[in-house]
């Protein structure tokens, strides 16, 4: 299926409000509102104790939020990561931020079993990583935690300065 | 009014902007990206691989793809699949990012028709010049571009008129010692692939560094030899070339049937349009975006699109058949060399297989074959990092995922290959100009159909089979392939097919438009067929070959 198609159909809230949003200070309220719950599930699936650097030491979240707010992210991505936070949040009633442990990976993985749950969870997956992995100019993958784990390391010449987007 | 105006930067617009600016005359090169310098590229992969540095972004400018779905075509803009089909929008163009795993032509793939003839369902032709016409230019490329590697004889390495290469290899990783070998064990002769990566110095550029991170990255030694790097360079040395960046040609505007008068281009950055003009064009803009370029280019003289009196521009569209492979080399199994020489990063594979170019077997039967080139799995670490981490359909995380990556990516090294077999042209791969669609400047985007040929899946699986043997042959675990007819998009040609007849092809056999004199088109869309290889040495010899040609072309005038 195509990719907008899915997350527009799939979506329980249907067209995206984030798709129209033209004011900044919306996006901004509408990350703050998600941010701790996406912090946390970032935080469960790279914990402390891990082989890999914990999302909690390597400022993940921060550069997740930074990666979708910039201008050219791609809107319906931006939507799509916003409302399936708010999905689980949902889904769970307010409370998956006080879960335990245990809790939260059943209701993450209760989650996954939906595509709409289990397409998002990757999506998360995968930003989580981008700052785990790319250069430590971006802000996470600090003093290349991330890159001596996996004993892998960024070519020469390093970035200067970091590309978000046009 | 400039002597000649060129559209496009990559291979072959800077092949043919130092030819003429070397022999003196006046050069525009209009290029819509902007102009990167050796010093500002990285090794970012956020930048270079996941988000959009070098290309434009496809909610701007976009193709639609048409595919056939439950025997519907149904066309799909690239900005909601993702499929982008830029390969590198800046000056020099793709030829910044290749892997430059280059190899020559054969003789046989210019005269196809004549050896295997007619296939059904496919729009086989033989080319109007033979590989002998073409050499002197591949010499040509090898020398002044740079090629490196090592000549050996093989019954399908094409003849040379050079007998060795002046660029030794790059440096190699161990695991060529097992690769060799283990093609030895199997009677197959593994060579050494050419690269267009310097393994010496050459003036103004220095040797490869070794980064690991080649393939996708610009080099920041000068070490690839992109069309920058080689060739706009020198050109812009020789003062007679202007190179106008962040220029965007919407359309060639003809005032006859004859002759292209002007080029009206937008400046992507203020949005001010203006008009270029000059005595020649060359149109270079890479195949797909060179034929919608000529079909927005329609007017009263050429209601079909310039140059298309045949109505084959736009047709018989190639990209690469074939498709990849790979295999895991476990540390605890890894046999004939040290694990910790397979872990040296930064060298080259340097490896590629031509015994399957052709295959005439007594079993397998007769047909054109293809290339296959070993290589390990690229070295991004996000990519690496975020693969395979599923168990049983769900998603891998918490110390499990941990416990996945680390010794994935500590304990084990994936070989790869690639193979490249013809993509047959056919009538179900050209490009149109989609009917609705608009990129920001107004004028209507490229749709592409894509549709491969059966037998070039037929191919791939042959070739394929026998690769997963040499990776099995080498110990390597996990070892799996996958051939398909989706098209690789940074492999593109045809289009503009050349040829003696006008009423069968776009451009003569020196690539000038029989239609238009003043119009010549320089880069792949000229290839009829493909070939079983990377088509950029045969880009950068063929462009060198026109080249001249306007020379001559314009001495006569």
């Amino acid at each position: 299926m195509k990719r907008r198609k899915f997350l527009i159909l799939g979506s329980i809230f249907g067209l995206s409000p984030y798709v129209q949003a033209k004011e900044i200070s919306t996006l901004e309220k509408k990350c703050k509102q998600v941010e701790p719950v996406i912090q946390a599930v970032q935080e469960h699936m790279f914990p402390e104790g891990s082989k890999l650097p914990s999302a909690k030491s390597m400022q993940v979240t921060a550069f997740l939020f930074a990666t979708i707010a910039h201008k050219s992210f791609d809107k319906d991505i931006r939507a799509f990561v916003l409302e399936g936070a708010e999905e689980l949040i949902s889904r769970e009633k307010g409370r998956f931020l006080t879960m335990s442990m245990v809790e939260k990976e059943k209701a993450l993985r209760s989650y996954e079993k939906t595509n709409y749950g289990s397409s998002w969870l990757s999506r998360i997956m995968t930003l989580t990583m981008e700052g785990l992995f790319s250069d430590p100019v971006y802000g996470s993958n600090i003093q290349e935690s991330g890159w001596k784990s996996v004993h892998a390391y960024g070519g020469f010449p390093r970035a200067k300065t970091k590309y978000l987007g046009t | 009014m400039y002597d000649v105006v060129i559209i496009g930067s990559g291979a072959s617009g800077g092949a043919v902007a130092y030819t003429l600016c070397k022999a003196g005359y006046k050069v525009a090169v209009l290029e819509k990206g902007r102009l990167m310098k050796r010093e500002e590229f990285s090794k970012d992969e956020l930048a270079y691989c996941r988000r959009d540095l070098v290309t434009p972004s496809l909610f701007d400018e976009y193709h639609t793809i048409e595919e056939k779905v439950e025997g519907k075509w149904v066309a799909t803009p690239t900005y909601e699949s993702g499929w982008s089909f830029w390969n590198g929008n800046v000056v020099g163009g793709s030829s910044n990012f290749m892997s430059g795993m280059l190899h020559r032509l054969h003789p046989d793939d210019f005269r196809l028709k004549s050896k295997y003839g007619a296939i059904k369902g496919a729009n086989v032709v033989d080319w109007p010049i033979s590989y002998e016409e073409l050499e002197p230019y591949y010499d040509l490329t090898e020398e002044l571009v740079g090629v490196s590697g090592h000549f050996e004889k093989h019954k399908y390495e094409p003849p040379r008129s050079r007998a060795q290469f002046s660029q030794p290899p790059t440096k190699e990783n161990a695991v060529v010692r097992l690769l060799d070998k283990s093609c030895q064990a199997l009677g197959i002769k593994s060579l050494v692939t050419p690269r267009a990566v310097l393994s010496k110095n050459k003036p103004g550029r220095d040797a490869c560094y070794y980064s690991n991170f080649c393939g996708s990255y610009g080099c920041s030694s000068g070490a690839k030899s992109s069309s920058r790097e080689a060739l706009l360079k020198p050109a812009l040395a020789t003062g007679n070339l202007t190179l106008l960046t962040n220029t965007h040609v919407k359309y060639l505007h003809s005032e006859s049937k004859e002759k292209v008068k002007y080029a009206m281009v937008v400046d992507t950055l203020t949005g001010k349009e203006k008009r270029i003009e000059g005595k020649i064009f060359v149109v270079a803009a890479q195949a797909h975006e060179t034929a919608r370029l000529l079909l927005n280019s329609a007017n009263k003289h050429h209601p079909n699109g310039l140059a298309n009196s045949s109505g084959e521009l736009g047709k018989n569209l190639l990209f690469s058949g074939g498709g990849s492979g790979q295999g895991e080399l476990h540390k605890e199994t890894l046999k004939e060399i040290k694990f910790e020489d397979l872990m040296t990063t930064g060298l080259f594979v340097n490896r590629s297989v031509l015994d399957w170019y052709f295959v005439d077997h007594w079993w397998d039967g007769t047909f054109k074959g293809g290339s296959v080139e070993f290589m390990f799995e690229h070295q991004n670490i996000i990519s690496r990092a975020r693969k395979n981490n599923y168990k049983e359909g769900k998603l891998l995380w918490g110390t499990e995922l941990g416990e996945r990556v680390v010794k994935r990516m500590t304990e084990q090294k994936s070989i790869r290959f690639e193979i490249f077999n013809d993509w047959l042209p056919n009538d179900d791969c050209f490009v149109a100009l989609d009917p609705s669609h608009k990129d920001k400047y107004g004028m209507p985007v490229g749709k592409l159909r894509v549709e491969g040929h059966p037998q070039d899946v037929k191919v791939g699986k042959y070739i394929a089979k026998k690769c997963e043997a040499v990776l099995e042959e080498m110990g390597a675990k996990n070892i799996y392939s996958g051939i398909s007819s989706a098209p690789a998009q940074n492999l593109v040609a045809g289009g503009c097919r050349f040829g003696h007849d006008p009423k069968t092809s776009v451009l003569n056999k020196y690539c000038q438009a029989h239609d238009v004199p003043n119009l010549f088109v320089a880069d792949a869309s000229f290839m009829p067929t493909g070939g079983s290889v990377a088509y950029t040495w045969t880009i950068y010899a063929n462009a060198f070959r026109v080249a001249d040609n306007i020379v001559k072309t314009l001495k006569m005038a």
